[in-house]
């Protein structure tokens, strides 16, 4: 099935106003109406040990009236931290975990991700009306700024 | 004086209207406080005619094309002259309405309405005149020009409240054409019906088969019942139920779409049902049931094998009067929601929810919402929210956002809730029970929705209020000029 319209326009938006050629697999995760929006090559903070990779998160099929996932990944699944964070004293990036089942069945499905936990839209409830993608992955990109062990 | 106003009489009557077809059937509809503040003001001025311009968008079915009376454009000072005898329209008055349809976009049409007050002379009817017909054949030809999307038309409103006339006027490519209308519709949180001298409504031919239910809501009821078109979106473990029920209690026209196959699971839940139908399409297998059960005469049944809110289900649901949701799914009650404010067609949504622990129910819902305009829509009830949609959306992968950062496995859960025909049955019934009152008005009030709870035994209704922004309810009466997303 064709990915819907207002998808379609969310994502070039977002490639607009990113400066990132955003894409958008053909099909929904196996068993679930999520589509992965993605970018090949996003730049990583400097504290990974990879500089760059996919980053990405997924959306839900009727979007925007549902919200996308409060959630969001990057690939490849193995980066790490280059030095311990201080307080964990762990290289693990805090709050984000492999799972192999995030991307299933999809173009980038043949990877884990690395999925992190970000709580972005629970202090700002998602509004269909005003919200975009551009708002998600601005919310997004907030992890990389913030302390690690936050 | 009276010799020159011969020829000009005979020559009302010998007018000739550009008689055409739009479609099957054509209403009005309008919302019922636009109605009535339109109302109230016009019957103002007897034993003065009054007339005004109201802008109008378009709601086109399969076999049904309805007018939505929605902008009202009353005159200025000076730009009506009215007696009891006629109405002097200025240019001025005509131009400003057409101006204001042009800039609403190219389906907006312009309706006129006026009214036939009792005068000294007579009891006024909604009726066109001859003198209506001669000046509407001036009209429409003026606001119909180079707009070949927008449907206009007029109506007159006799003293009555129920006597009326309406017809439609549009250009239809070669020169004007004009159809009449069989039914306004005024659409609040209840629906009333007026026929006008061209409705095709008729009268069960036995009355006494349905003795006990007139007893409750009268011979109009009835006749309400018999005519008016019910739609069911799915006929599942929700919509078997409705439908057998419409069908007994004298609902003459029902028009049902499912695209599922019945499947022996379903037997337990689904009214009807055999184990001979096992595999054949719900819709479909259920029709001859029906057809043998309904106690309107005639009764029209239409099982369509697709799914109600796709494109073409939605264009089938504008030919009915009131929608049953009985789909399983959040997503489709989406754009259901949108559709019954935009076509002011009032849909009455039902939903069972269970949560059993060691087979104790330890939380249990089911409710019967009523989407109409003057109720607040599914968003501002807080049915739909965009999370909900979100969980729905992650199937079989509920709540992984929360798990898989901290390398906690999945539940594993495969997406089916409980359904139990019992719990169906009370949401049904509550759900009928809002039929009654939005079709037939049989209580003073109409419930937001009804939702029972258990394991606390209570019934209780929704007090949250329309929000201020709410884009659903912003577009009230808009027809198809509202973009609706459909679900497959």
């Amino acid at each position: 099935m064709a990915v819907p319209d207002p998808l379609l326009a969310g994502i070039s938006e977002l490639s607009e106003e990113s400066g990132h050629r955003f894409e958008i697999t053909d099909n929904p995760v196996e068993g679930t109406d999520l589509y992965v929006v993605y970018v090949e090559s996003h730049p990583f903070p400097a504290s990974y040990t990879v500089a760059s990779g996919v980053l990405g998160f997924r959306v839900p099929r009727n979007f925007p009236d549902a919200c996308p996932e409060d959630a969001f990944f990057i690939q490849p699944h193995t980066v790490k931290l280059r030095e311990p964070d201080t307080v964990r004293q762990s290289i693990d990036i805090h709050r984000a975990s492999s799972n192999g089942d995030f991307l299933k069945g999809t173009k980038l499905g043949g990877e884990p991700a690395l999925v992190f936990s970000w709580h972005i839209w629970n202090k700002v409830i998602w509004n269909r009306n005003r919200h975009t993608l551009v708002d998600h992955y601005t919310h997004c990109l907030r992890r990389f700024d913030s302390p690690e062990h936050d | 004086m009276i010799d020159d106003l011969v020829p000009c009489i005979l020559k009302m009557n010998s007018i000739k209207l550009p008689l055409g077809v739009l479609s099957e059937e054509v209403n009005f509809a309008c919302e019922a406080k636009i109605w009535k503040e339109m109302e109230e003001r016009l019957r103002h001025t007897a034993p003065s005619e009054a007339c005004v311009f109201v802008l109008t968008r378009p709601s086109r079915g399969n076999s049904r094309t309805t007018i939505i009376l929605r902008e009202i454009i009353w005159p200025r000072a000076g730009e009506v002259i009215a007696t009891p005898h006629c109405l002097e329209i200025s240019a001025d008055y005509i131009s400003r309405a057409l101006d204001a349809a042009v800039d609403a976009g190219e389906l907006t049409g312009i309706v006129l309405v006026h009214t036939h007050p009792d005068t000294e002379y007579g009891k006024g009817v909604g009726v066109f005149s001859y003198r209506d017909n001669w000046y509407e054949t001036r009209l429409f030809p003026t606001i119909t020009l180079q707009r070949p999307k927008a449907i206009s038309g007029s109506i007159v409103i006799g003293n009555e409240p129920h006597d009326v006339d309406a017809r439609i006027w549009w250009d239809n490519g070669g020169g004007l054409g004009t159809q009449p209308a069989q039914v306004i519709r005024i659409v609040g949180p209840e629906v009333t019906f007026l026929e006008t001298p061209h409705s095709v409504w008729s009268d069960h031919p036995d009355p006494e088969v349905m003795d006990r239910s007139t007893r409750l809501w009268g011979k109009e009821g009835r006749r309400k019942l018999q005519n008016i078109r019910v739609g069911i979106v799915g006929v599942g473990g929700t919509g078997s139920i409705t439908l057998f029920s419409l069908a007994t209690m004298g609902v003459g026209k029902i028009r049902t779409w499912d695209k599922d196959i019945i499947k022996k699971e379903n037997l337990h839940r689904m009214l009807g049902a055999t184990k001979n139908m096992i595999g054949k399409l719900k819709v479909e297998a259920l029709a001859p049931v029906i057809r043998a059960i309904a106690t309107a005469d005639p009764f029209e049944f239409e099982p369509i094998p697709t799914w109600g809110t796709t494109v073409e289900g939605l264009n089938g649901l504008k030919d009915c009067d009131v929608v049953f949701c009985c789909v399983d799914r959040l997503a489709p009650r989406v754009p259901l929601d949108r559709f019954a404010y935009a076509h002011l067609i009032p849909i009455i949504d039902i939903a069972s929810w269970v949560h059993p622990s060691n087979r104790i129910i330890d939380a249990i819902m089911t409710h019967a919402h009523v989407l109409s305009p003057g109720i607040p829509c599914a968003w501002c009830k807080q049915t739909l929210t965009s999370l909900r949609l979100m969980r729905e959306a992650q199937g079989n992968q509920q709540g992984i956002e929360n798990r898989a950062p901290y390398g906690i496995p999945l539940e594993q859960i495969d997406g089916v809730e409980p359904s139990v025909l019992a719990l169906n049955l009370a949401g049904v019934g509550l759900a009928l029970l809002e039929f009654m009152q939005v079709a037939l008005k049989v209580t003073d009030r109409t419930p937001r929705d009804l939702k029972l709870f258990l394991p606390e035994w209570e019934l209780d209704e929704s007090d949250l209020d329309s929000l201020t922004d709410c884009q659903t309810e912003n577009d009230t009466g808009l027809g198809d000029t509202v973009r609706i997303n459909p679900v497959y």
